[in-house]
């Protein structure tokens, strides 16, 4: 099976979609920095009543938070981005992989039929599936690139 | 400020990785092992200087070299030994034993047992690749009956040690296992394992490419392992596969893998309990689904060294501080008188050793599976080159730049990240979108005042750009960098990647692939 194949056959919720944090409607921006923080500077996403309204990224605090402070007691809604494109827990890992690198997307909240919140697509889910995919490649590699042995008995 | 208020300089991983050269094959899991124990230690918040690593002999046992800590590479078997004597001796060590499922069950398997018995606080890993590797592949005491080894032509004959067992019997405190091929889980038992007080034994299943290639299979596979493995959490019910429908029930003492979806609720899985001997014992013998986690964390048994102390100033109190030389001289004391040398011994030998006998032998060598053929991306992973990603050029500011600049020219030329110079144009630091969500944005209040240098993130991983693809997304999977600055020789940046060039380079790449 080809790399291409296996992403088309994965679906994205058997990929590490925990990269957010969940922050409330009408939640000051200042208190939604704070949850950003708190969860290690993931990215928001912002709900009302449990639905999914909003996202609020790193590159929206750079854009429209960063420069203006003034922006910070306002409320999240007038600087999150609206309703974001989302996909479903069974779409394959190969489709949101073209979607983001097509459209240039770096999250891509993953929503179940019911509307229920189940994670957030990323680059770094991918990185994550590429390094458990080929371990002997990618994970176990010397910590330094210049010790690595270029010889199977190693030690050169 | 007395010194004890100094508070510990915050330690990262790259304190930890020592100057020495690692010596393993390419593509060995104790890569993979060593790089997330670098990852882990930091966490703990101990100082280098109060931790040690002792190994024995064997490949896992070149650990010490390797760790920028205090370390003692010892006799084959004994680390336990020398372990435990340090950590009677200085109670205050982060104690870790690196061993092999040689130097630990065959050549030291008595040591390993009384170490584990007498809950001397100690965490010891185990390597288990079920080979001997470091001698060139003959069968070890974990080798499966039947494997055809350099050692086992024919086969193996006997029947394998299960570690974990072994432990659980030996009356371990906490008992482990992992795989290297999955980092995150690893890191979570080497955690746990190091914030157990008392002998921490942890088993962690390890690929040996060159000699064990295929013991792992469906385990250490991103694409089968979750179908394969059932992950033990404390208090849980045993849910595991995939798409989490499948479980574990008891049907008297056997555990039987159930369906979630024909009538059979997780209210009817057994719910794993970590304190339970017995439970540990019926898991420990499971097969598939392989579990790993914590079979068994005991919490209520005083350490070695505890009793011992506790036992010495009993003594103390009662009679006093004791003299040795005294009770060297106390009483039965005689004297050795040299005897007259004999007549030497004469040995008679005779007889030939066959030249060709190794030859001989190592032709009727007959190996079980080949290792899987590599497909042409794993190859183009570890040959093609950081520069094949098309770098960005770098985007550098001065570090006295205010922040208010810094942001401003970010978001002209549309870009998560500059690289900080210093006058020299010599790489300094980083300044990244996450650097201002989590130290600017409502933070810093007068962002034209405020330097980049303050909130930069200093001496940053910096590439050439003849790394290869696999070692770009090694840095970036393990620790979770988002972007890697390319500088030459002299530390000047050349160019910036991010998570995003890696995606969209591969992108690329398996777009080329065949859909069928």
């Amino acid at each position: 099976m080809t790399l291409r194949q296996e992403l088309e056959t994965e679906q994205v919720r058997h990929m590490d979609l925990q990269g957010y944090c969940l922050v409330e409607s009408e939640t000051s921006v200042r208190e939604t920095l704070a949850h950003m923080r708190g969860a290690g500077g993931r990215t928001a996403l912002i709900t009302r009543d449990g639905e999914l309204i909003g996202i609020f990224t790193e590159r929206d605090v750079m854009r429209r938070v960063a420069g203006t402070p003034e922006m910070l007691d306002g409320p999240i809604d007038a600087v999150m981005t609206p309703r974001p494109i989302t996909i479903l827990p069974d779409t394959s890992a190969a489709d949101a992989l073209w979607l983001m690198d097509d459209h240039h997307f770096r999250n891509l909240p993953v929503i179940d039929r019911q509307g229920n919140i189940l994670g957030d697509m990323t680059h770094a889910a991918i990185i994550q599936y590429l390094a458990a995919r080929f371990p002997v490649e990618v994970l176990n590699r010397s910590a330094r690139p210049d010790q690595y042995p270029s010889k199977p008995e190693g030690g050169d | 400020m007395t010194i004890d208020t100094i508070p510990l300089p915050q330690l990262t991983r790259q304190d930890f990785m020592s100057d020495q050269t690692v010596r393993w094959c390419p593509g060995c899991g104790d890569y993979a092992i060593l790089a997330t124990v670098q990852k882990v230690l930091p966490e703990l918040g101990i100082p280098r200087e109060n931790i040690v690593f002792i190994s024995g002999i064997g490949c896992s046992s070149r650990f010490p070299y390797y760790m920028n800590t205090y370390g003692i590479h010892s006799i084959h078997g004994r680390a336990p030994t020398l372990a435990t004597g340090l950590a009677i001796a200085n109670p205050d060590l982060s104690i870790w034993v690196i061993t092999g499922d040689g130097d630990g069950l065959s050549i030291g398997g008595n040591h390993l047992l009384h170490a584990l018995r007498r809950n001397v606080n100690l965490n010891i890993i185990l390597f288990n690749n079920r080979i001997y590797g470091l001698t060139k592949g003959q069968y070890s005491p974990t080798s499966r009956v039947g494997a055809k080894t350099k050692s086992s032509p024919m086969g193996t004959i006997e029947h394998p040690i299960n570690p974990i067992g072994l432990a659980l019997a030996a009356e371990a405190s906490f008992v482990a296992r992992s795989i290297d091929a999955h980092t995150q889980h690893l890191g979570e038992v080497l955690l746990q394992a190091a914030n157990h007080v008392g002998s921490s034994f942890v088993e962690v299943y390890q690929n040996c490419v060159i000699f064990n290639p295929n013991e792992w299979v469906g385990l250490d596979d991103r694409r089968t392992r979750d179908d394969n493995i059932l992950y033990l959490e404390h208090g849980k019910p045993m849910v595991f596969g995939k798409n989490h429908d499948r479980g574990i029930r008891l049907n008297g003492f056997t555990p039987e893998v159930v369906d979630l979806s024909d009538g059979v609720t997780e209210t009817d899985l057994v719910i794993h309990d970590a304190e339970s001997t017995e439970l540990g014992y019926i898991l420990s013998n499971m097969e598939y689904p392989t579990p790993m986690g914590v079979f068994r964390r005991m919490t209520d048994r005083p350490t070695y060294t505890d009793g011992l102390m506790g036992q010495i100033a009993e003594a103390q109190t009662k009679r006093g501080v004791g003299n040795l030389d005294e009770l060297y001289r106390a009483a039965d004391l005689w004297t050795v008188v040299p005897k007259e040398q004999d007549e030497p011994i004469e040995s008679h030998i005779s007889g030939r050793m066959a030249d060709e006998l190794d030859d001989e032998y190592v032709d009727r060598l007959a190996f079980g599976e080949e290792p899987a053929a590599t497909t042409d991306l794993q190859e183009r992973l570890a040959e093609e080159t950081v520069e094949a990603l098309a770098a960005h050029a770098p985007v550098e500011v001065d570090v006295h730049t205010s922040l208010a600049k810094a942001i401003r020219q970010m978001n002209t030329h549309n870009i998560g990240c500059v690289m900080v110079t210093d006058e020299n144009d010599h790489l300094i630091g980083i300044f990244t979108e996450r650097d201002v969500v989590m130290r600017v944005a409502g933070l810093a209040d007068d962002l034209a005042a405020a330097t980049v240098g303050q909130y930069m993130t200093p001496d940053p991983v910096a590439v050439r750009a003849d790394l290869p693809i696999a070692h770009a997304l090694h840095l970036m999977s393990l620790y979770g960098f988002r972007h890697l600055p390319l500088v030459d020789d002299d530390n000047r940046p050349t160019g910036i990647i991010s998570f995003r060039d890696v995606v969209r380079h591969l992108h690329g790449v398996v777009k080329g692939t065949p859909a069928d």
